[in-house]
């Protein structure tokens, strides 16, 4: 049985308190028209960029249920497809992955705009060149 | 006639005294008056038409009101004297002819033609002559009728090519314009008295027969039919009344309408800016929430390279496994193969008895294949997990947002381009109608619609009762002669009247005719003679001329020429000025305000060649767009004997000073 048939998978999924209003401010500013699009966002960008991320530091604030977030499972299948089964919960790396993800994409906000098409071309170039 | 001098005072543009002389060289007797736009050149031409008739025009042939022919300045100074004189020669006289406007006494400033008293004198030889006769002495050498042919504007050209529009309300009253040059009025006089005579007697001699038994009812029919030619001829006035001021009342807001176009333009261009901004907004919108969709399944996008490659190393794992699964299913049909042999003593191929050496190396290589086999292990539950994890992620294929978005961005950009675009344009075109009222301007152009529409209307109505008059002047026609075969009727002094009458109009019908014809023949063949000189086009053999004094261009078979330029046109309107002003007068002086418009250098070359052999003296008031001082007047350098330059002093102010001579 792997970890997405166990039990000790979390049913609320968040970030951390100090990301939960970059995460709002990506739907509030309209980049997004869910906080949950951008969470899903932030989860793919920090797999496609290939990061370990560190544990969340600081009080979690959990958003979503994971059956919005993941209602087919189909972003537990990708991280486990891409970083492989290490034994731990996959919804905790779920939102490790977001907490990267959502400050990256705040990070390019702050020029007001985000260039998705770029974001999203770059994500080709990295395995292209062989950066991961 | 011959024009020695003209002295404005306060005249329009030009302020205090200004003065020019004009040639007086027979050979020499062009006078060229240069002058920018806006300067003074039809104000001269007005300055002359002012003293003369007492009125000066603007657009549309509408009179300039009396205060506003004072210089802007000289009022500003409290200087409140109009004045302007011409001296001429005339049958052997010399005449000096003045007209001055001063402010009334009780008017602090005059801003109403009313708030001036006007005085005119007229001295001969010197000698002052008494009030009464001014107008008559002026119209026996310069009547009004005629001063549109001898004090031309260019900008009324345009007017001579309705003559080309037969039954036109506009055609009709130039016609009469011509014809009033020509004389025809005097016969038409004539007629319409005869006509009024007719009528006249017509109403005795119904009164007459209405005793005579067995006539009352011809009587009677006649005179219902004459009440209706008056009352037809009663309402035609009325129309005519009516659509002589509903053009007014069009020109007027056209012209209103001229100088506030730009202003319209703007406010148009600004509404047209405003629902492209709506439009643009509406789709930026758009691209916003389709832009957001796209983004809630690119996340997959993003995954795609790394999903490709852990496909690849999935593929790779599934086709060991499928491999190493083929080798043991080939390994165990052998051993069984060997087995059966070995088992059952004969070939498995041919069925004959096996020897004993094939027995022996059958059951070495049985050995061999069993050892293999041993040390194949195929891994199903890891076969079936790798096929599980492809068609997982399979799953999860992308949605190609990338490009999507490139998409909307690309045009996202574009109209954010346009809107600052228009955003400026906006801003700079509300500048430009700040303060001015467009409901207004709207509401003035609406109203000239429905005013040219009403003209339209009025028009045909024109058309229609002329000829319902003429209806009725045909059945009358027929009842006088039905009376004259009656010998009752015959008996009565009123019947003979109305036979006179009948008589008498019809020679004077016949005589207009006549002399329209006449005339019609001398002016084509005048113009003819003046568009030979001045068309550039050789081939074309003259000019026809139909019943409204309009010209047509015959080509070298005699043709009609339908199509012609606008500078053909122009050609062909100055052919007629000229043959109607050399068939209705003798020759003098022309006065030509911008004539050249439309035309190209060999029509102005011939143009400046021939008047002045056709007229007595030629002056022409040009701008520089119209003829290059330099080099366009060579061929007239031995014709010229005066020129003039209107010289700006302020925007109100211009003065005119001789320049050559």
């Amino acid at each position: 049985m792997n970890d997405l048939m166990s039990g000790n998978e979390p049913t609320m999924i968040g970030v951390s308190e100090r990301t939960h209003p970059l995460l709002k401010r990506l739907k509030d500013d309209g980049h997004f028209s869910e906080m949950a699009d951008a969470y899903r966002f932030g989860v793919a960008l920090a797999l496609a960029h290939g990061v370990q991320p560190d544990e969340i530091v600081g009080t979690r604030q959990t958003v979503f249920s994971v059956a919005t977030i993941d209602p087919d499972r189909e972003i537990a299948t990708a991280v486990n497809a891409i970083l492989g089964d290490d034994g731990s919960s996959i919804y905790r790396r779920v939102e490790r992955l977001a907490e990267w993800g959502i400050r990256e994409l705040a990070r390019h906000a702050e020029d007001g705009e985000i260039d998705f098409a770029s974001l999203l071309s770059a994500a080709a170039r990295l395995v292209e060149d062989g950066d991961l | 006639m011959k024009l020695l001098s003209l002295s404005m005072h306060n005249f329009m543009p030009y302020k205090g005294e200004n003065t020019i002389v004009f040639p007086e060289d027979e050979i020499r007797n062009v006078m060229i008056v240069f002058g920018d736009n806006m300067r003074g050149k039809t104000s001269l031409l007005n300055a002359l038409r002012w003293v003369f008739y007492g009125k000066a025009l603007g657009r549309h042939l509408r009179e300039i009101p009396l205060h506003e022919l004072l210089n802007k300045e000289a009022a500003m100074e409290s200087d409140f004297v109009i004045e302007a004189a011409v001296v001429f020669e005339a049958e052997g006289h010399r005449y000096e002819l003045r007209r001055r406007a001063l402010k009334r006494p009780m008017v602090a400033f005059p801003s109403r033609p009313e708030d001036f008293q006007v005085s005119v004198g007229l001295q001969k030889d010197g000698m002052a002559l008494p009030g009464h006769v001014v107008e008559s002495e002026i119209n026996r050498f310069a009547p009004e009728q005629v001063s549109r042919f001898f004090l031309f504007d260019g900008e009324l050209l345009q007017e001579y090519e309705s003559l080309l529009i037969e039954g036109s309300e506009q055609g009709r009253r130039i016609k009469e314009a011509i014809e009033q040059v020509l004389g025809v009025p005097t016969l038409i006089n004539g007629r319409d008295e005869a006509e009024t005579l007719l009528k006249q007697f017509r109403r005795h001699q119904q009164r007459d027969l209405s005793h005579v038994v067995g006539l009352e009812r011809q009587a009677e029919k006649q005179a219902e039919f004459q009440r209706r030619q008056e009352s037809l001829e009663n309402d035609l006035a009325m129309l005519r009344e009516k659509l002589n001021q509903t053009k007014s009342e069009r020109s007027s807001l056209d012209d209103e309408l001229e100088k506030v176009d730009s202003i319209h333009r703007a406010k148009t261009r600004l509404d047209h800016l405003r629902r492209r901004q709506s439009e643009i907004d509406k789709r930026l919108g758009a691209i916003s929430v389709d832009k957001q969709l796209t983004l809630r399944s690119a996340w997959k996008d993003l995954l795609q390279p790394k999903l490709a490659a852990r496909k690849e190393e999935l593929y790779a794992e599934q086709t060991k496994m499928t491999a190493l699964l083929a080798e043991k299913s080939a390994l165990e049909s052998k051993r069984d193969d060997l087995q059966q042999m070995l088992n059952e003593d004969t070939c498995p191929t041919c069925g004959r008895p096996a020897e004993e050496s094939k027995r022996y190396e059958a059951g070495k290589l049985l050995g061999e294949v069993e050892a293999k086999l041993r040390r194949i292990s195929v891994d199903y539950v890891s076969l079936g997990e790798v096929n599980a994890r492809i068609r997982e992620i399979d799953r999860l294929a992308g949605v190609g947002a990338a490009s999507r978005i490139r998409a909307l961005d690309e045009e996202r950009a574009r109209l954010d381009v346009e809107l600052t675009k228009i955003e400026n344009d906006a801003e700079s075109l509300s500048d430009q109608i700040k303060g001015v009222d467009t409901a207004e301007i709207a509401r003035k152009r609406v109203l000239r619609d429905s005013l040219l529409q009403e003209e339209a209307r009025l028009e045909r109505d024109v058309d229609d009762r002329t000829r319902e008059i003429d209806k009725v002047k045909r059945e009358l026609a027929i009842i006088a002669k039905s009376l004259d075969d009656l010998p009752q009727a015959r008996a009565k002094r009123s019947s003979a009247m109305v036979k006179v009458c009948m008589a008498v109009e019809k020679l004077f019908e016949e005589s207009i005719e006549r002399l329209r014809k006449k005339l019609k023949a001398e002016v084509a063949a005048k113009a003819s003679e003046a568009f030979a000189h001045l068309t550039t086009q050789k081939s074309y053999s003259g000019l026809e001329i139909n019943d409204n004094y309009g010209l047509t261009i015959l080509d070298e078979n005699g043709a009609r020429v339908t199509v012609r330029s606008a500078g053909a046109e122009q050609i062909v309107a100055l052919s007629l000025i000229d043959g109607l002003a050399r068939t209705g007068r003798a020759a003098g002086p022309v006065v030509m305000d911008t004539p050249f418009g439309r035309l190209d250098l060999r029509h102005r070359d011939n143009i400046l060649r021939y008047l002045p052999t056709t007229t007595g003296q030629l002056v022409l008031l040009v701008h520089d767009g119209e003829i290059r001082r330099e080099s366009d007047l060579a061929p007239l350098a031995s014709r010229i004997g005066a020129a003039y330059e209107i010289k700006e002093v302020s925007p109100r102010h211009s003065r005119i000073e001789r320049v050559h001579s």
